[in-house]
C-alpha cells in the first residue's frame, strides 16, 4: 500500500495531506524535518487509515493566517479531522509533532482514541541546552543512532532549512512550555510515550517529565535508537506502536503465540 | 589499599581428574555440603573481623569448581552475619539472567545491607552459556545492553518500558530502589584490553583476577585508563582490582606447600571439564571478537607457561602472594608498586588447601599483616 497526495479546503486555507492504508484511523505529526514516509509508517497501512497532513509552511507549502502557534494548529486539525477523517482517531507525533499531538489531544480529547508521542519536543528543563544546528556532526548523532538507515531520497537542503524556521515561527521556544504543561493533566487518551536510548534532541528528563504528568501513560524506552526511533530501529518502533494502536493497555500484557488453548487450566 | 576477601567456595571432596562437562553431580554428598557451605560463611564473614574492606562471591555452574550458582543468595547470608564490611557479588552472569531480576535482587542486597553492595557484572566463563543455553556469541551485546537496563531500572523514578535487541519489557518498576543513587557501584572484569575499555565505558570498577604476568597487566590498565579518560571520568586506585592467590603461614615452607597443592588440584582436577567446555566454546563461537581471539590464544599461551610455574616463580612474577606475614607485607608494598591499584582480591580457597590453613591465614593477616599495608 502507498500514500497519496490531497488538498482540503479550511475556514483558514488550504492543507495538503498524505493518505494511505485501511483500517482505523490514525493521524500523525510530522516532525520539524517534514513528512517523511518510514518504513514502519507504511507497514501500519495493513491495519490503519493513515493521515499524515502537511503543518502550513512546511514542505514548501504556504503559512495560514492566523494560524501562527500550536493551539492555532490544534484547532485547524480539529477541523481537518471533522472533514476528513470524520471519526475519533489515534494520533501519533514525532518531536515537533509530538508537541502539537498533546495540544491537540488535550484540546480535543473527544477527537483522541490512542495518544503517541515520539519523542516529543516541549519540555527541556530550563537551562538545558539543545544541540547546536550549527554542529552538523553533532546534530547528526543526535538524531541518528544508524544514519545508514536513512533513505536516499531526503528533502533538498534549502526546505530542511525552511522547515526549522517554520518550527520555530510556531513553538518560538525550545523549553519548557508553561500552558503546554498545563495541558498535560487534561489528556484522556491512553498515551504512549517513546524515547531512543541514544536520543541527543529530547533529555530523559523530559520523558519522565511527561510521565509524570499524564494520567495514563506509558514510557517505553527504544534501545539502540536516537532522536529518529522510525529511522534506527523500525522494527522495534512497528512492534510498540502496531501492537498499542491494536491492543490499547492492553499491550502491556505478552500475548504469547496464541498456540496456547482458550480454555488452558491455570495450575 | 584495600582488601576484598573472595571465595569459590569449592567442592573439595572430587579426586578424579574428569574431562568431561557438565561435571555429574552424585559426586556430591549434600550433608557434607551442608558443613561445607556454613565452613565457607563462616570464614567470609570472619573477613570482617580480620580488617577486609570487601568480602567476595561470584557464580558458577554446572561443576565442583564453585558452589555458587547464585552468589546472591550467598551476599544475603553475608550481610546478616556482618555490619560494614562491603558484599561484592563479583559477579552476576549478567548475559545468562534476566537483567529485571538483577536489579531487584541487586537493590534487595543494596538496601537489606544498608548500601554495602559492590555490583559485579560478569560476562561469565564461556561454558557457561552452555549451561544456560545462551549463544556465546551474544555474549558482548547481552552484556552491553543488560547493564543499561539494569542501570535504568535502579534509577528511573518512573516506570518504563525497555524494548530492546535482546531484552523486551513493557512495564518496569523495582521495588525497593538501591540505596545507592543511581546505583550500586558496579565492577566488570577487564582481563583483556578489550574488555578493560568496556569496563571504562560502562564506567565500572576494573577487575583482573587471572594474572598470567604483569606486562598484560599494565596493558589492560592503560586500556581501562585511557578509555575512561575518553569518556570524561578518572578512574581512582580503588576502581582498579587485581587478584591474588594467597597463602599466609607461620613458615614459608607451609605457606608454599599449601598453596602448591590448592594450585595443583584446582587446574588439574576442578578445572577439568571446564576446560573442556571453554574449549568447544572458543573454538566453535564468537564468544569474543576477532581481534580479542587472538589475546586470548596469547593468554592461553601464558596459561601453559603458568601450569609449568613453581611456587617461587609465581611469587616472584608478583602472581601470587606466599609466604609468611612478612614475607607476604613485602609483596604486597612490591605490587604496589608495580601496578599501582588500590584493592587487591584476596583468594585463600585455592582448590583444595585445608580449611583450618586458611582460618590461620586469615588471623594472621589480621594480627600482622593488614596494618602494615593499609595506608599503601
Amino acid at each position: 500500500m502507498e500514500f497519496t497526495e490531497h488538498e482540503v479546503r479550511l475556514l483558514q486555507g488550504t492543507v495538503k495531506y498524505h493518505k494511505g492504508g485501511t483500517g482505523l484511523p490514525l493521524l500523525y505529526f510530522h516532525s520539524a524535518g517534514g513528512v517523511r514516509i518510514t518504513p514502519p509508517i507504511k507497514a501500519l497501512l495493513d491495519k490503519h487509515t493513515i493521515y499524515m497532513p502537511v503543518v502550513p509552511g512546511f514542505d514548501g507549502t504556504k503559512l495560514l493566517n492566523g494560524i501562527d502557534t500550536y493551539q492555532d494548529l490544534a484547532k485547524l486539525f480539529a477541523e481537518f479531522a471533522d472533514t476528513v477523517i470524520k471519526a475519533q482517531c489515534d494520533v501519533l507525533g514525532h518531536s515537533f509533532g509530538g508537541r502539537l499531538a498533546i495540544w491537540f489531544a488535550s484540546l480535543y480529547p473527544e477527537k483522541t482514541r490512542l495518544l503517541v508521542l515520539e519523542a516529543p519536543s516541549g519540555f527541556r528543563p530550563a537551562g538545558m541546552k539543545d544541540v547546536d544546528p550549527g554542529n552538523a556532526d553533532a546534530m547528526l548523532r543526535a538524531m541518528y543512532a544508524h544514519p545508514e538507515k536513512l533513505p536516499p531520497n531526503q528533502k533538498p537542503r534549502e526546505m530542511a532549512v525552511e522547515n526549522r524556521k517554520m518550527a520555530e515561527h510556531y513553538h518560538k521556544n525550545r523549553n519548557m512550555e508553561e500552558a503546554l504543561v498545563g495541558q498535560l493533566p487534561k489528556l484522556r487518551a491512553v498515551t504512549l510515550i517513546l524515547r531512543g536510548t541514544k536520543d541527543g534532541r529530547v533529555p530523559d528528563e523530559s520523558v519522565l517529565f511527561l510521565k509524570a504528568k499524564i494520567p495514563t501513560s506509558h514510557l517505553i524506552y527504544v534501545y539502540d535508537a536516537a532522536h529518529a526511533i522510525e529511522v534506527d530501529q523500525p522494527e522495534r518502533f512497528l512492534t510498540l506502536v502496531g501492537d498499542f494502536l491494536a491492543r490499547g493497555q492492553g499491550f502491556l500484557v505478552n500475548a504469547g503465540t496464541g498456540e496456547e488453548p482458550a480454555d488452558a487450566e491455570l495450575a | 589499599m584495600q582488601f576484598s576477601y573472595f571465595h569459590l567456595m569449592p567442592w573439595t571432596e572430587v579426586t578424579e581428574a574428569g574431562q568431561d562437562w557438565p561435571v555429574a553431580n552424585h559426586q556430591f554428598d549434600p550433608v557434607k555440603g551442608t558443613a561445607l557451605y556454613n565452613t565457607y560463611l563462616d570464614h567470609m564473614a570472619y573477613a570482617e573481623e580480620c580488617g577486609f574492606d570487601w568480602i567476595g562471591c561470584n557464580e558458577h555452574h554446572f561443576s565442583p569448581y564453585g558452589l555458587m550458582s547464585n552468589p546472591n543468595l550467598i551476599a544475603a547470608s553475608l550481610i546478616q552475619r556482618t555490619k560494614k564490611i562491603k558484599i561484592a557479588v563479583l559477579g552476576s552472569l549478567v548475559p545468562l539472567l534476566n537483567p529485571v531480576r538483577v536489579a531487584e535482587e541487586f537493590a534487595m542486597l543494596d538496601v537489606i545491607s544498608g548500601g554495602r553492595l559492590i555490583a559485579g557484572f560478569m560476562r561469565g566463563i564461556p561454558h557457561e552459556y552452555v549451561a544456560y543455553n545462551i549463544p556465546p556469541s551474544e555474549s558482548f551485546g547481552r552484556m552491553l545492553e543488560a547493564s543499561e537496563l539494569i542501570r535504568k531500572a535502579w534509577s528511573s523514578p518512573q516506570p518504563f518500558g525497555w524494548e530492546g535487541k535482546y531484552y523486551q519489557f513493557r512495564a518496569v518498576s523495582i521495588w525497593p530502589r538501591p540505596v545507592q543513587q543511581p546505583g550500586p557501584r558496579t565492577l566488570m572484569s577487564g582481563s583483556t584490553p578489550e574488555s578493560a575499555r568496556f569496563a571504562a565505558r560502562n564506567h565500572a570498577k576494573l577487575g583482573i583476577v587471572r594474572l598470567t604476568d604483569l606486562e598484560s597487566v599494565h596493558q589492560c590498565i592503560a586500556a581501562y585508563k585511557e578509555t575512561a579518560e575518553e569518556c570524561g571520568w578518572t578512574p581512582q586506585p580503588d576502581d582498579i582490582l587485581i587478584g591474588q592467590y594467597t597463602s599466609i603461614a607461620e613458615t614459608e615452607a607451609e605457606a608454599k606447600k599449601n598453596l602448591e597443592g590448592g594450585i595443583d588440584y584446582f587446574l588439574n582436577v576442578l578445572n577439568g571439564g571446564i576446560r573442556t567446555a571453554a574449549q568447544l566454546v572458543l573454538q566453535k563461537t564468537r564468544y569474543y571478537p576477532a581481534e580479542a581471539k587472538k589475546a586470548i590464544e596469547r593468554t592461553s599461551e601464558r596459561v601453559s607457561v603458568l601450569k609449568g610455574m613453581s611456587i617461587q616463580e609465581r611469587i616472584d612474577k608478583g602472581l601470587v602472594l606466599c609466604g609468611t606475614p612478612d614475607q607476604v607485607v613485602e609483596q604486597i608494598k612490591q605490587r604496589h608498586r608495580d601496578i599501582g591499584m588500590g584493592v587487591i582480591n584476596v583468594v585463600m580457597k585455592v582448590g583444595n588447601v585445608p580449611n583450618d590453613a586458611i582460618r590461620r591465614g586469615m588471623t594472621l593477616f589480621k594480627n600482622h599483616v593488614v596494618e602494615h599495608v593499609r595506608g599503601l
